[in-house]
């Protein structure tokens, strides 16, 4: 392969495509900086504790699942565990069958988009309907999101108008509040037919068993305000140890994600309904879902398990703003997915583990990071864990680095290599001939000057 | 399938940690350290409340009369009530008003305004709290254009740290700060995708 | 990245690490950290057996590879005095790389204490020697890049603190001024079209301010952002900040005559 795969893909991108990804993103970090920025004196330590509050409640699962296990069940709620995708969908399929359900409505979780669940139900002739607006036009139009928090940032609204007109949904008009008025009048009507409502959730507190659940548009308080079975889909590593560690993760996840101080609803769930409440499920599911994160948490990459799905390392990545975030190939795009879908990969690492390479480690992601993930660390990990692996996708269009480390270990034939430059005058020092002809295609290159310093400051040394 | 899973995820688990030298301790910090510095939490509660509503496109009001005439000025005539609220506030309302006190799923088209009680409130973010002792229907609190939800002055509290410390014993509790929202297509806010554009926080004291 | 526990200098003794891209392209940027830090009184050391920091393949997943040469390099600059790099990138390699890929090989004490006392040129010159005013003059416009390695570190306050006491010196801000330039070692041709994509919108808020020179403490950085702008028909002249510090004191010497 002459280039990098994701590279290939931002090649290809449309120009409209590019900019609006750019765009996007840019105003969210925009946003972000502004909400951080003005409200705190201090958000880097902010930041940094709150990774603090994540790795314990990581390094600490052992005790705290069983814990909120016991918890939930206390609260009325029922607890399944799926070790893999398979797993997980048939939970949720057992549950709707036993019911006799056949609609369910679901809020956006990313969990569900990793096991692919919506495509698994609907082949078992179970109605899945994505509620949350973007996630909904990416179901129409049978296309990905890529982004985390604005699955749609790919999209124009001349695209949307297209799609909502083929779906029935109304003449073509793509002014965005009659899109969204008309998402709100055809949706609710679905919501109150539904049987089931499937969601994931944001946190879970270990002490209380109680999980968060975070949207803007209200979506998942529909699903559970009109359905009588909640299922929640909840990724091993969402759990935290206490209650009080969620006022530290909101006010960052608003902030970082959209920059809101708070998201519009954040909604805190111990189980049923209450007795009293004519609105809301009478049964509560939570399916614990490992896929793949006992892995990554037996790996030395664990620190990703804390991430909070804000949203914000897409954001600030120069590489995400020009290649989107389907060039990753995967349900997480940008930063986090360069980490985390290489290790969800499984036995597939070695196809994954171009991902990494597809930084520069400038470090940005890092600095946004809600909870202080050291991404570029992780992606140099796992780079080397790809060489390892021997990885064809991981090595296209790098150069070999054996001879280097041969050059860079012999002072003389580093030195003989700094002469010898200069008659080729085109190849940088640890660089081989394809790398510095893409080089050179695409850049100046400045005159060789092997040796020149050395020379110098013997002759300074003489003086 | 579920049984052994939770086993083999369980051991799984611990293989992955009963090799770490040590592990992360819980953090020091204090209850206040995610509150921004310079909200002043001694402030009137309702004053900052009110403040800080209007910052997230919330309304917030004064008195059942407030209410009706806003309503009435923008023709939301029909809706949803509390039955405990109702004869509160009904002195207020006239006879164009048509309010149901059992709220029915067959009309939700027909709701445009819903009052329910809040359980409380946070000044600190303008959000209002709703519950399941305190909200008479979830859906009445959110299918409607306009959501009024009656407060009280006592039950304000300053920040999110102090309104997540008394969560307490409710099985479904929810911050709304401001209305549904969305800004999926082309970053553009839009407000009242699923749940209400207008979010009255109305105080009777 | 944080800042490094660096033991601060005692006596004026220093190493010179002067970094592959300056040994093969750039030798005035080197012999002008050589010049900056005579002037400020200290007796430099140039191991002759120097190569590279080990940056490249470290970057590029061969961590095997890399170990060797920042064994090498251990080796090389053995001792107790600072170990002073023109480079922001080759610095954090060396004090935090290293480290990383060091985390589970036995000589882990020898590569960190390399890492304690190594600096980059403008955190040297400001945190390790204290001087936070540069004298002479040099008139001219920059715009300063603050390469990513830097990022957290004190070596961009330092550098602006240099650039902006200098007299006749103005460094003018530009837009989304903590982006990344594309350049990423091994990444700006594994991933030229990204890269490209970046340096020009790099270039584009640079250029928007109409900049003497854009000057930076990684010769790297600049070499991508020069080599573009020359192939898109935009010269631009690229210093790095050695030169403007040495270039400040000529002009000084200059006018005292």
């Amino acid at each position: 392969m002459k280039y990098q795969q994701i590279d290939q893909f931002a090649a290809g991108l449309a120009r409209e495509k590019r900019a609006a990804v750019y765009d996007g993103s840019k105003a969210g970090y925009d946003s972000r900086y502004k909400a951080l920025f003005t409200h705190y004196t201090a958000p880097d330590e902010l930041r940094h504790l709150a990774g603090e509050i994540k790795q314990h409640a990581i390094e600490n699962l052992d005790t705290y699942l069983p814990q909120v296990e016991a918890k939930l069940q206390e609260n009325g709620a029922k607890v399944h565990w799926a070790a893999d995708a398979r797993e997980a969908c048939e939970a949720v399929l057992k549950i709707m069958r036993d019911r006799g359900a056949t609609k369910m409505v679901k809020a956006k979780t990313m969990v569900s988009e990793e096991i692919e669940l919506a495509h698994f139900l609907e082949k078992e002739g179970v109605e899945c309907l994505e509620t949350d607006l973007g996630e909904f036009i990416v179901q129409i139009d049978h296309d990905h999101p890529s982004h985390i928090v604005k699955p749609i940032i790919h999209k124009n609204r001349r695209e949307i108008a297209t799609s909502f007109e083929k779906n029935g949904l109304g003449e073509y008009n793509d002014d965005p509040g009659t899109i969204t008025r008309r998402a709100r009048q055809y949706l609710r009507h679905k919501y109150l037919a539904a049987d089931v409502a499937l969601t994931g959730a944001n946190f879970l507190s270990a002490e209380s068993g109680r999980m968060v659940l975070v949207t803007n548009e209200g979506n998942s308080r529909f699903c559970l305000a009109a359905t009588k079975v909640h299922i929640a889909l909840i990724g091993i590593e969402k759990i935290v140890a206490r209650d009080r560690d969620l006022a530290v993760l909101l006010n960052l996840l608003g902030r970082s994600g959209t920059g809101q101080q708070l998201t519009s609803y954040t909604e805190f769930i111990t189980g049923p309904k209450s007795a009293a409440q004519p609105d809301g499920p009478e049964e509560m599911h939570v399916i614990f879902v490992d896929n793949g994160r006992t892995d990554v948490l037996e790996s030395d990459c664990r620190e990703i398990l804390r991430c909070i799905r804000c949203g914000a390392c897409l954001n600030v990545c120069p590489v995400y703003r020009q290649a989107s975030g389907h060039a990753y190939r995967a349900v997480y795009p940008g930063p986090v997915g360069a980490v985390l879908s290489p290790l969800l990969a499984g036995k597939k690492f070695p196809e994954m583990a171009d991902l990494p390479k597809a930084s520069t480690l400038c470090g940005a992601c890092n600095e946004v990071c809600p909870v202080n993930i050291p991404i570029p660390d992780l992606l140099l990990r796992l780079r080397d864990k790809g060489k390892q692996a021997g990885s064809a996708a991981a090595s296209a269009a790098t150069p070999p680095m054996g001879g280097y480390a041969i050059l860079a270990t012999q002072p003389a034939a580093w030195k003989a290599a700094l002469s010898m430059g200069g008659i080729i005058n085109a190849v940088p020092t640890p660089l081989l001939p394809q790398a510095a002809k893409t080089w050179v295609e695409t850049r100046g290159l400045p005159p060789w000057r092997g040796g020149q310093f050395r020379k110098w400051m013997k002759q300074r040394k003489k003086s | 399938m579920s049984a052994s899973s939770r086993e083999a995820i369980l051991n799984r688990v611990r293989a992955a940690l009963t090799p770490l030298p040590r592990r992360a301790a819980y953090p020091e910090f204090g209850d206040n350290v995610a509150t921004m510095p310079a909200f002043d939490r001694e402030a009137d509660r309702w004053t900052a409340f009110s403040e800080r509503q209007k910052l997230v496109n919330g309304m917030p009001m004064v008195g059942a009369t407030a209410l009706a005439t806003w309503l009435r000025e923008n023709g939301h005539l029909r809706g949803y009530c509390d039955p405990t609220l109702w004869a509160e506030l009904a002195p207020a309302f006239g006879p164009e008003f048509s309010v149901s006190t059992d709220y029915d799923r067959a009309q939700v088209d027909e709701y445009a305004f819903g009052i329910t009680r809040a359980a409380g409130a946070i000044a600190e973010t303008g959000s209002i709290i709703l519950n399941d002792s305190t909200t008479s229907r979830r859906l009445g609190a959110l299918t409607p254009w306009v959501h009024a939800a009656v407060l009280r002055r006592e039950n304000i509290y300053s920040d999110v740290a102090a309104a997540i410390a008394a969560l307490g014993k409710d099985t479904n509790i929810i911050f709304c700060t401001g209305p549904s929202k969305t800004a999926d297509v082309e970053g553009i806010l839009i407000e009242g995708v699923h749940g209400p554009g207008v979010q009255i926080a109305l105080l009777i004291d | 990245m944080s800042p490094h526990e660096r033991h601060r200098p005692n006596g004026k003794r220093v190493q010179l690490m002067a970094t592959c891209l300056c040994d093969a392209f750039f030798d005035d940027a080197a012999a002008a950290t050589v010049e900056v830090l005579e002037y400020l009184g200290c007796e430099i050391a140039f191991p002759e057996a120097q190569t590279c920091c080990g940056q490249p393949a470290f970057n590029g997943g061969d961590w095997k590879a890399s170990r060797k040469v920042v064994r090498h390099t251990v080796k090389t600059f053995a001792g107790e005095e600072p170990v002073v790099v023109p480079s922001g990138s080759c610095a954090a390699m060396m004090f935090h790389g290293a480290l990383l890929e060091f985390e589970k090989e036995p000589d882990l004490p020898q590569v960190a204490q390399l890492a304690s006392r190594t600096w980059e040129l403008a955190d040297f010159i400001v945190n390790g020697l204290g001087v936070t005013k540069w004298p002479g003059r040099y008139e001219a416009t920059v715009a300063f890049h603050r390469s990513c390695h830097s990022r957290g570190t004190a070596s961009g306050p330092a550098a602006l603190t240099l650039l902006g006491s200098i007299e006749g010196l103005k460094v003018a801000p530009f837009g989304e001024g903590e982006q990344c330039c594309g350049f990423g070692g091994t990444f700006s041709v594994a991933f030229p079209t990204i890269s490209q994509a970046m340096g020009n919108l790099k270039l584009d808020h640079v250029l928007a301010t109409q900049p003497d020179e854009i000057v930076s403490a990684d010769m790297s950085c600049l070499m991508h952002m020069g080599g573009l702008a020359a192939k898109g028909g935009r010269p631009v002249k690229t210093r790095h900040i050695a030169q403007i510090l040495r270039d400040s004191l000529k002009n000084a010497s200059a006018t005292a005559r």
